[in-house]
């Protein structure tokens, strides 16, 4: 078969760095090829060689041919190539303009919509043309990544690369990605799927490249490479992924790199695991009641909460599909949305709606982690400045003794005290990620609210951060977690789960209990794994 | 659209609050000159005749609310009360002086918008190379000048030196369009500072946007440059020059004291000016709600211009 895009001996050099070292590979039509690798391994840099694209100041050496229609490209973060003050179809419409210009004028606007209209249908936007009139930030992740799909297929591409294109996203979403994804192979474009989601990997791949620190370990036809790795790096990839019963459930990134590196894997015995408590329903106080908890964004309710409970000592993890109202509770809960009504009983005393009307002592004693770590520290400050002022302004330690416990906590974290006291940019995400979370425990505080703290994370830092917090549940009693997550291995840490979905609870009860007997399609998804073998193939 | 028009509603209500308050801070303001205000604007003629007279055009003796009320009411019918000096309607004095004033905003803001934006976006173009580094370091020059230097300046070398142009408007009747050599220099002038300040501007965000994902995006799939520049990255660097220009609206309209008076332009700077020296409060009091009024309205507008194009921003009032 003849490849729409090839690369060969490919060699990229930039900044001293050597990104990627020898090499090639074949995008054929209709098939699928996917680089697996960590981040750092050089998936990115191969894959923006397929666009022509190529670090500034990159030496770069080897051969790339590409399709005639061109490559498109479908990023991580697909609102990044929508431009926020254009209409979301403007770039599409650019394009459709394009195609249509060998035409007679009158004959283009009837072609340009009947090119546009097809565009969208194929990339699973049925009735799209109405979304093209919104501004992309009032598009749903999802949409934006079809719209994104759909300016390829106008655009006639032969080949399309999709850069992580499951990351970040609930079980459910990630299966709608790959249903769309093969949808695209089967209408004969090569797909280069940069990943390190290995669920969607193997349900779509063909062929599969092991990417490790720029060169390409191991390579073959997909099956091949399941049934009989060849590369120790493999052998450990899939090692390691089969490690919870050797089937295909999502799982995060293993890291080959980092695994590799260290002498031992880890086991299964290292990872956190739920107390093996039977009277989870029993002991400890509620800290934190909330009853008839009621919560808008301007008309729509976006929150439906009669009661709910969160206990001394416990974890209570919140999961549900992305919009199901989980990051709305955690910013009732931490004062930061004021709509709604309902009452917050800290203790058994009224918690008031705003921030702004709440005690330091209610300050310190709800604290919340964001997501987005980054964005949650001043970036001309020195972290460990930050964290320590956490104890300092809301419990009115000294500066001396918050420096000091900020420094224990950062290194029970695993962060030592020479990076700490650089600035926020020195730092990875999931180091900032986790001086986030040692500022939030420096206030002493009797509810922690963590929105989705490990999402960003690898493997090996999610179990170190999940071992961290089970191990400040046991040492401190008065405290209670609250995880909002979408990670089936997060939520594994629970005592009790809460599963949201459209803003109201479907269920709640003991983790164990919750799992055993899903009502409802995201815990299936979430507990079961017979269901998501099910999922899309090809 | 509909959350645009939401927008332009509530900025509209907010403007109405606005000139609200512009007449009553002009009103306030006025009520809080020292002593009686006859006796301060009688300043050099202190005769008791006069004060008394004074005293009487201008109601003093009524409460301030009462006067507030009258001349409020005023307002809302187009009269503005009558001068002091000449007894004459205010509104004829604004009237004489907007011609003038407008003539010059307007061809101002004709010549402002193409010259900075093409040099905006020919700089954001060529960034890096000569040609951006010719236009910022003339832009930047250019606005360190202020304009009574830049003034003196050209009148010396084109109306002096060279006897190009005429040095200034006196002796144009009527409107100044019917003698445009006279209209050049003040013009120019008028637009060098703004030019400048709008054209860097517009460059750095030009700049920022062509750097974007989205304008890569854009490239990739064959879309061309000149394309790519004025469609994809120009409303990207829209939002902030579109509030600049309101400022320099603003400060076009409300008479440009400077430039009127270097150039004997008979606009609503030199009434102004005109007004201060006479210590003719009416005048005075009818030029400030104007400008106010005005200032209001220009920065309306601007902000729905700049509304349309941060569409993310929930609300910029």
């Amino acid at each position: 078969m003849e490849a729409v895009a090839e690369i060969s001996e490919l060699r990229v050099e930039a900044g001293g760095r050597l990104l990627v070292d020898g090499v090639s590979l074949r995008a054929l039509p209709g098939r699928v090829t996917a680089l697996v690798g960590p981040s750092g391994s050089g998936k990115t840099t191969t894959g923006r060689a397929l666009l022509g694209e190529f670090p500034p100041g990159a030496r770069v050496t080897g051969r790339l041919r590409t399709a005639p229609g061109g490559v498109g490209y479908v990023p991580q973060d697909p609102a990044s190539v929508l431009n926020p003050a254009r209409r979301a179809g403007a770039l599409l419409h650019d394009i459709a303009r394009l195609r249509v210009r060998h035409l007679p004028r009158p004959a283009r606007a009837e072609a340009l919509r009947r090119h546009l209209e097809e565009a969208l249908e194929q990339a699973q936007l049925p009735d799209g043309t109405a979304l093209l009139r919104r501004y992309p930030h009032q598009l749903s992740g999802g949409q934006q990544q079809r719209l994104v799909l759909a300016q390829a297929l106008l655009a006639g591409a032969g080949a399309v690369v999709a850069d992580e294109p499951t990351t970040g996203l609930d079980v459910l979403t990630r299966r709608a990605v790959a249903d769309r994804l093969a949808a695209v192979a089967a209408q004969g474009i090569a797909l280069v799927l940069l990943s390190h989601d290995l669920e969607l990997v193997r349900a779509l791949a063909d062929e599969v490249l092991i990417l490790h620190q720029g060169r390409v370990v191991e390579s073959g036809p997909a099956p091949r490479l399941w049934t009989a790795p060849r590369s120790p790096v493999t052998r450990q990839l899939l090692g390691t992924a089969g490690e919870k019963g050797g089937d295909t459930s999502y799982e995060p990134e293993p890291e080959p790199g980092t695994a590799a590196v260290r002498p031992a894997p880890p086991a299964t015995g290292d990872r956190p695991t739920p107390r093996g408590r039977l009277d989870v329903e029993g002991p400890g106080p509620a800290v934190l009641s909330i009853r008839e908890l009621v919560a808008r964004h301007g008309r729509t309710t976006s929150l439906r909460m009669p009661e709910l409970d969160v206990r001394a000592g416990e974890c209570l993890a919140v999961v549900g599909p992305s919009g199901s109202g989980k990051t709305t509770l955690g910013r009732c809960l931490a004062g930061l949305h004021r709509d709604h009504t309902g009452r917050l009983l800290l203790g058994g005393t009224p918690l008031p709606r705003s921030l702004r009307r709440r005690s330091t002592a209610q300050l310190a004693q709800v604290q919340y982690v964001f997501q987005d770590a980054r964005a949650a520290f001043v970036a001309t400050w020195p972290v460990l400045d930050q964290v320590a002022r956490t104890a300092v302004r809301l419990r009115g330690a000294d500066r001396a003794a918050a420096t000091r416990e900020a420094l224990t906590v950062l290194a029970a974290l695993g962060l030592p005290p020479e990076t700490v006291r650089r600035l926020p940019a020195a730092l990875s995400g999931g180091e900032l990620q986790r001086a986030a979370l040692a500022r939030g425990l420096l206030a002493h505080p009797r509810v922690l609210v963590c929105d989705e703290i490990t999402s960003g994370l690898d493997r090996a830092s999610r179990d170190t951060l999940l071992a961290f917090l089970r191990a400040r549940l046991d040492q401190d009693p008065g405290l209670a977690l609250l995880l909002i997550t979408h990670d089936r291995d997060t939520a594994a840490l629970a005592d009790r789960l809460a599963v949201l979905d459209d803003g109201e609870i479907l269920q709640q009860g003991p983790a164990a209990e919750v799992l055993d007997r899903p009502a409802h399609a995201f815990t299936r998804a979430l507990a079961g794994r017979a269901a998501s073998r099910a999922a899309p193939a090809g | 659209m509909n959350a645009l028009g939401a927008f332009a509603l509530r900025r509209l209500l907010l403007g109405l609050g606005q000139t609200a308050a512009v007449v009553l801070l002009v009103f306030a303001l006025t009520e809080a000159l020292p002593g009686d205000a006859a006796v301060a604007l009688a300043g050099d003629q202190p005769d008791p005749a006069r004060i008394a007279a004074i005293r009487e055009a201008m109601h003093l003796d009524r409460p301030a609310h009462e006067r507030l009320l009258d001349w409020a009411g005023g307002l809302l019918h187009g009269d503005l009360g009558t001068s002091l000096v000449s007894g004459r309607p205010v509104t004829s004095y604004l009237s004489g002086g907007f011609g003038p004033t407008l003539q010059l905003a307007a061809l101002t803001l004709a010549l402002l918008l193409p010259l900075a934006l093409g040099l905006g976006v020919l700089a954001a173009a060529r960034a890096g190379g000569w040609v951006d580094r010719l236009v910022s370091a003339l832009t930047l020059g250019v606005y360190a000048v202020p304009e009574f230097a830049l003034g003196v300046l050209l009148i010396s070398l084109f109306a002096l030196h060279w006897d190009l142009l005429p040095p200034t408007a006196v002796g144009t009747s009527g409107s100044l369009l019917d003698d445009p050599a006279a209209l050049v220099l003040p013009v120019v002038v008028l637009l060098s500072r703004p030019v400048c300040s709008l054209a860097r501007l517009i460059r750095a965000g030009m700049i920022e946007a062509l750097d974007s994902p989205y304008a890569a995006q854009a490239a990739r799939y064959g879309v061309s440059g000149t394309r790519i520049r004025w469609a994809h990255a120009l409303p990207h660097a829209v939002a902030p020059a579109v509030q600049q220009l309101a400022r320099t609206v603003d400060w076009l309209l409300c008479g440009v004291i400077v430039v009127e008076a270097l150039f004997v332009i008979p606009g609503l700077g030199t009434v102004l000016v005109a007004a201060v020296a006479e210590r003719d409060l009416p005048v005075l009091q009818g030029l400030a709600v104007v400008f106010g009024v005005l200032t209001v309205l220009v920065n309306l507008a601007a902000d729905v211009v700049a509304h349309r194009f941060t569409p993310r921003t929930e609300a910029a009032a």
